[in-house]
Formats: structure tokens, C-alpha cells, sequence
């Protein structure tokens, strides 16, 4: 029989909408006490419970209520109705430094942070050099905040939090500040607080650090829960709606079929007019995924006859490097092509490419001769499927189990 | 089976547990408030002094004479007299300006942060009350000086507290009002001016008509709530005597009243500041 950590129970927050809110006394009067105002509906009927000691990740586009709901379980906001109940200390980490008065020195906004914060004074006292220490700005700890750099601000912020201690955290998407080592540092806390046993709920945008950290997670999705569970099937099934909706946009318009931005450059014997992507289904698919098979049709058009030529593909990565390249020369040998319209197609059985906004340049020549080039003209919208590696492209070799060293060699 | 957790999410220590919190707002606000400028602390003094000298100066000349005299001294000393009313007034309106621009300054961190919204407003009042406590020893010493001491002076921490129950209680009230009606803080600043002068602190009471258009101007003024407090600490410290015990009673009742407003405030009003912001 264990006791859940936190508990949400058919949780409801609406707000007023700005426009009604009556918030000088003209508008009062003028407006008198407002007919049933118009409410917004931030969250609606939100159920769940976080096991104790695990980490709960909380997900969704933006506007979904996620920092509503953070804010509910930090204490800041009331809900409308329904209620949370928790079992232990709650600590929340909404934003760094938000207490921070510019005029008084880092050490005096300590004390004052850690009073905001429910610690008695001689708490801090007993805490104090330890968050000097943890910040990494002792030289300037004397020296009124409002000097601070932002890194400062936020280190500063931090080290407060970490010397709490907490049985509950509640963390909004504030780790992602400050210069790597500092970010590193606030991982290993992070991670330190989890296998102390603390019950952790935070809010991400980063699917990596919400499958990384969190053992169950929770989909927000315009105020309701639409999936809570394990950590990996609500984030596969979060990125398989983020995937259709921006097919959707998308939708209309075959994929590359748009040049764009491009100028076409070239003496224009023969060119590309268009570019299609073929799902694995054999349609033209709006958003490509990684490790899916995938066909890119290239149309042209010869305007007279032409020898020895090649069409070249290239894909530019979205930070603006070429990653790859290939061309028909590489499989044919040169090409003749009779005037006229034409298709040719390249087919991956596994798109190699990572997620990003590729674009796809194309061009044709003969030898050293361009008859068309069309640069980065073709944008390639690539999606993953879950989580995937770091970088631009999949690599395909494989590991070896691992063989430990036997004796006489490591003699 | 699994048990449901018992503990809300907000813990609202009760207003005695909040003394580290409150303490710490109104070091913030001390700290803050002179520095930077080359007399600091020396401000705190030099401003309300200045102005009791103004006004000795203008409205000692129209009304010399008029007043009763200052038992140590043997004749009436307007300065005194001034002083007195000047360092209960300021206490009051400083305490309501700076609780109301307060609250709205600490909005950042309400919205991060739960805790209770009365705790800022109640340290700029302490704040105050430390640079109003030292006004108060500075008159007392002038006193002292002029041999005017008696022993109704013991009366006076209870007058100090009751005018601190007063003005924490409609400071805070004020304060929390203001974050859901804008207009308040402006109504205010109009109210206390008005209030300023319908208390006799730069005037005597005797000077004003009874009856003004079928209006009881005296009546009114007399029992408005700081010129009960301003009358109670002259009677103590100036004239040496206790006072009319109704004057005590109307205080006591003006701040049960105060105390009663800043409750209903609180309850109804305080939990929602960091939304309303």
C-alpha cells in the first residue's frame, strides 16, 4: 500500500479573459459587474497521481496548460476546482532568481530567497556556503545583483534551490540557461535529488531529457490529459500528433514541390522542374521519416537533345552544411536524354537522414558545364518516430558485445 | 489500495510563523531604500525633520499663542506640539503608499512563488515602523530635553501598538484591493491628503467652526481616526495627562474596525494576488 506523492484530482483552472477582467474602477462602473463572463479554460477535469520517487514529465505544445498545472501544483494559482493533494514538502522552481532585489548584494538576496522559500534564517546561515559555492560567484556574492550577468542571476538562483532539499520538486523548462558546465551541473543534481528518492514533476520541450529523466509523463493537449503513462508511450505518441498536424499544414501541396527562395542558374539545356517525395505507401508524403524507405522523384525537362550529361542531388543540412551528395554519373556513367519530359527517382530503403529541415539542391550537368543548378530549392521536412541519436545522419555499423581483455594480453 | 496524500499543496504558516518572512521584506526594503545615496540612513532623519521644520515655520507664526502650554517648559512650544502629529501621520500614510506600491512590486515573484500576500505589505510597515520608532525616540528626546516627563509616557508602547495594529491592518487591506482595482492606489493618494488636513496636526482643534453650513465640521474632524491617535499620543507625551477615555475608546474601535476589514481582505482577496496581478 503506497501512498502516491502527489495526488491530482479532477483539477479544472479557468481564468477570466483579459478583456473582461475589470480591473479600474471606470470600467466598473461603465461596465457594471459583467453579465456571466466568458471564461478561458486552462485545464479541464486533469487526473493523475505521481508515485513517489519517481519523475513525471509533463508534455504539449505551447498553451497547452502546462505551467498552469506547474503553477497549481507549485501552490501560486487556486484551482477552480477539483484539488491536489500532495505527501511531503513541495519545492518549486518556476524561475530562477524571481525574488532577487537588484539593489541588495548576492548574499543578502540569499537570505531573502531562502525566507520567500520557507527556510528559517538559521537554515541559510547553516546553507550559505554551500550555494556560494555551488553558484561559482563568490567574488561578487558582496556586490549588489543588479551588476549580475544573466548567468550569474540564474547560478545564483539555482544554488539556492539545490541546498532545499526537497521531497517534492516541481521544475519548469528553466535548465536550459546558463553555459554547459553550469547546465551539467544542474543535471547531476537533478539526477542526484532522483536517486535520493525525491518525486520530481517537470515540464519539457526537449523529448531527449523527458525520455532521459522521466519514468511516466502526461500529454496536456489544449487543457486535458490525453495520454498519461509510461514515459515512452506518451512521448511517442505526442511526437505521432506533432508529426500529422505539421503533415496537415503541410498538406495540399506536394512536399518539395515548391522551389523555394531559389535562383535557377544554368545555361538550360535540361531542367529540373519539380521534386516530389514518395512515402513508403508510394504517396507523396508531407513530412519524411527518419529510417523510413523513401523515393525522390525528380522531373525534368530536356528542351533538345543532350549527351553526356548527370543529375546531381545534394542535401544541405538545416545549419547550412552540405551532409551529402550523389549523382547518376556514379551508377550510369554519363546519360543521354532525348528532348522531352522525363523522371528519374533516387530510393533510399532507409532514409539515413535526422531530424531537421533539410533542403534539397539539384542540378544537371555536362562534365564541367552547368545547365542547371538549383540551390537548397527544395525544402525536406525529416521527422523521427520516437527518440533517435544526436547529429545529422544514422550511421550504420554496429557494435560488438563487449570482450573482456583475457589475462596474458593484459600482462 | 492506495491511501490519498492528505497535505495541500500551499503551506500557509499562520501570521506569528511568518515573522522570518515579513523581517526579511522589511530588511529589503531598508536596505534598498538609501542605497546608493551619500547620506543613507541619515535620509530617514533629515526628510521628516525638514519637513517639521517647514511647517513649524509657516503655521508656528499664525497660531502662536493659541496653545495649551507644555507643562516641563512653561509655555506652549509649537514645534513640540507639531512634531507629535507629524510622526504618527507619517507613520500612517508612508506605511499605506509604500504597502500598495509594494505588493505591486513583489508581483513578479507571486507569480512564481506561493506565499502569503499580506507578508510583503506587513514588511514596508515594519519597515516604516523602525524609521517612525526612531522619529518617535528623536520627539521624545526633545521632550526629555525640556524636562517635560511624566509617567503616563508608560502608556505610551500600548498607544505604539495599537496604532501598529491600525495601520499593518488597513495597509494591508489597501494593498491587496489595489491589485484587483488599479483606480484605489490614485483614490488614495487623494484620501490621505484629504485626511491629512481633516486632522489637527498642523492646526488646533478650537480653530475650526462647529457648525460650518449645518455641517459639525468639529465633530467630524475630531473623531476622525488619526486625530483620535494623534490626540491620545499629545495627551500622553505633551500635556502629561492620560487623556479622555473616549478618545481611547474611538481608537480601539477604529483599529477593531481596520482589523476586521484587513480580515475579510485577506481571507477573501489574498489567495488569488499572484493570479490577479
Amino acid at each position: 500500500m503506497t501512498t502516491p506523492a502527489i495526488q491530482v484530482e479532477h483539477l479544472s483552472k479557468r481564468f477570466a479573459r483579459a478583456e473582461e477582467r475589470r480591473s479600474s474602477l471606470k470600467e466598473r462602473v461603465v461596465r457594471g459587474r459583467g453579465v456571466r463572463r466568458p471564461e478561458f479554460v486552462a485545464l479541464d477535469d486533469v487526473s493523475f497521481e505521481v508515485e513517489p520517487g519517481t519523475t513525471f514529465g509533463l508534455v504539449g505544445h505551447n498553451g497547452s496548460g502546462k505551467s498552469t498545472l506547474l503553477k497549481i501544483l507549485a501552490g501560486v494559482f487556486r484551482p477552480s476546482a477539483g484539488g491536489v493533494t500532495v505527501d511531503g514538502r513541495v519545492s518549486a522552481l518556476l524561475e530562477l532568481g524571481a525574488g532577487f532585489h537588484g539593489e541588495l548584494t548576492g548574499r543578502e538576496n540569499v537570505y531573502l530567497n531562502g525566507a520567500i522559500l520557507g527556510m528559517s534564517k538559521k537554515q541559510v546561515d547553516a546553507a550559505i556556503d554551500e550555494i556560494i559555492d555551488f553558484s561559482g560567484i563568490e567574488e561578487f556574492i558582496d556586490q549588489p545583483v543588479k551588476v549580475y550577468s544573466s548567468g550569474m542571476y540564474v547560478r545564483l538562483g539555482f544554488a539556492i534551490v539545490v541546498t532545499l532539499d526537497p521531497e517534492i520538486l516541481i521544475v519548469d523548462e528553466i535548465i536550459a540557461v546558463g553555459d554547459e558546465e553550469f547546465q551539467r551541473k544542474c543535471f547531476d543534481h537533478l539526477f542526484r535529488l532522483r536517486s535520493e528518492g525525491a518525486t520530481i514533476v517537470l515540464v519539457t520541450h526537449s523529448m531527449g531529457l523527458a525520455a532521459q529523466l522521466c519514468e511516466n509523463a502526461g500529454w496536456l493537449d489544449h487543457g486535458r490529459l490525453r495520454t498519461v503513462g509510461p514515459a515512452s508511450t506518451v512521448i511517442d505518441d505526442y511526437l505521432a500528433q506533432v508529426n500529422r498536424q505539421e503533415a496537415d499544414r503541410a498538406d495540399g501541396r506536394p512536399a518539395g514541390g515548391t522551389l523555394v527562395g531559389a535562383t535557377r542558374a544554368g545555361s538550360g539545356e535540361v531542367t529540373v522542374g519539380d521534386v516530389e517525395f514518395l512515402g513508403p505507401d508510394g504517396q507523396p508524403a508531407p513530412i519524411l521519416v527518419t529510417g523510413e524507405p523513401l523515393t525522390v522523384r525528380v522531373r525534368y525537362t530536356a528542351h533538345e537533345d543532350v549527351e553526356d550529361v548527370a543529375l546531381y542531388l545534394g542535401f544541405v543540412h538545416e545549419n547550412g552544411i552540405g551532409i551529402a551528395g550523389t549523382n547518376t554519373r556514379m551508377q550510369y556513367g554519363p546519360l543521354d536524354l532525348a528532348a522531352g519530359a522525363g523522371t528519374v527517382d533516387y530510393t533510399f530503403d532507409e532514409l539515413p537522414m535526422l531530424p531537421a529541415n533539410w533542403r534539397l539542391s539539384t542540378a544537371v550537368r555536362s562534365r564541367a558545364h552547368t545547365m542547371d543548378l538549383l540551390e537548397k530549392a527544395f525544402p525536406m521536412t525529416v521527422r523521427a518516430k520516437g527518440e533517435v541519436e544526436n547529429g545529422a545522419v544514422r550511421l550504420s555499423g554496429s557494435w560488438s558485445d563487449p570482450q573482456p581483455a583475457d589475462d596474458g594480453a593484459a600482462r | 489500495m492506495t491511501a490519498a496524500p492528505t497535505r495541500q499543496v500551499r503551506v500557509a504558516p499562520p501570521l506569528w510563523r511568518s515573522g522570518n518572512l515579513i523581517w526579511n521584506f522589511a530588511q529589503r526594503d531598508l536596505k534598498s531604500r538609501f542605497k546608493g545615496s551619500a547620506l543613507g540612513w541619515a535620509w530617514s532623519l533629515v526628510v521628516p525633520l525638514a519637513s517639521l521644520g517647514i511647517y513649524a515655520v509657516v503655521f508656528g507664526i499664525l497660531f502662536r499663542g493659541e496653545l495649551p502650554v507644555l507643562p516641563g517648559y512653561g509655555k506652549p512650544l509649537f514645534v513640540v506640539w507639531l512634531f507629535a502629529g507629524l510622526t504618527a501621520w507619517t507613520f500612517f500614510a508612508s506605511s499605506i503608499n509604500a504597502g500598495i506600491s509594494g505588493l505591486i512590486g513583489t508581483g513578479a515573484l507571486l507569480k512564481k512563488i506561493y506565499f502569503p500576500s499580506y507578508a510583503p505589505v506587513l514588511g514596508t510597515t515594519l519597515a516604516q515602523g523602525i524609521q517612525s520608532l526612531i522619529e518617535l525616540g528623536l520627539y521624545l528626546a526633545v521632550l526629555l530635553v525640556l524636562g517635560n516627563l511624566g509617567w503616563t509616557w508608560l502608556l505610551i508602547p500600548v498607544w505604539v501598538l495599537v496604532l501598529v495594529v491600525f495601520v499593518a491592518s488597513m495597509a494591508t487591506a489597501l494593498a491587496i484591493l489595489n491589485v484587483y482595482v488599479r483606480d484605489l492606489a490614485h483614490l488614495v493618494a487623494v484620501a490621505l491628503q484629504l485626511l491629512f488636513f481633516a486632522t489637527p496636526i498642523i492646526y488646533l482643534l478650537k480653530i475650526v467652526p462647529t457648525s460650518w453650513h449645518g455641517i459639525p465640521m468639529r465633530l467630524l474632524i475630531e473623531w476622525t481616526p488619526m486625530s483620535t491617535f494623534v490626540s491620545v499620543l499629545r495627551d500622553l507625551s505633551y500635556c502629561l495627562t492620560v487623556g479622555d477615555w473616549r478618545k481611547w475608546a474611538a481608537m480601539v474601535a477604529w483599529t477593531l474596525a481596520a482589523l476586521g476589514f484587513a480580515y475579510v481582505v485577506v481571507r477573501r482577496r489574498g489567495p488569488d494576488v499572484g493570479e490577479a496581478l
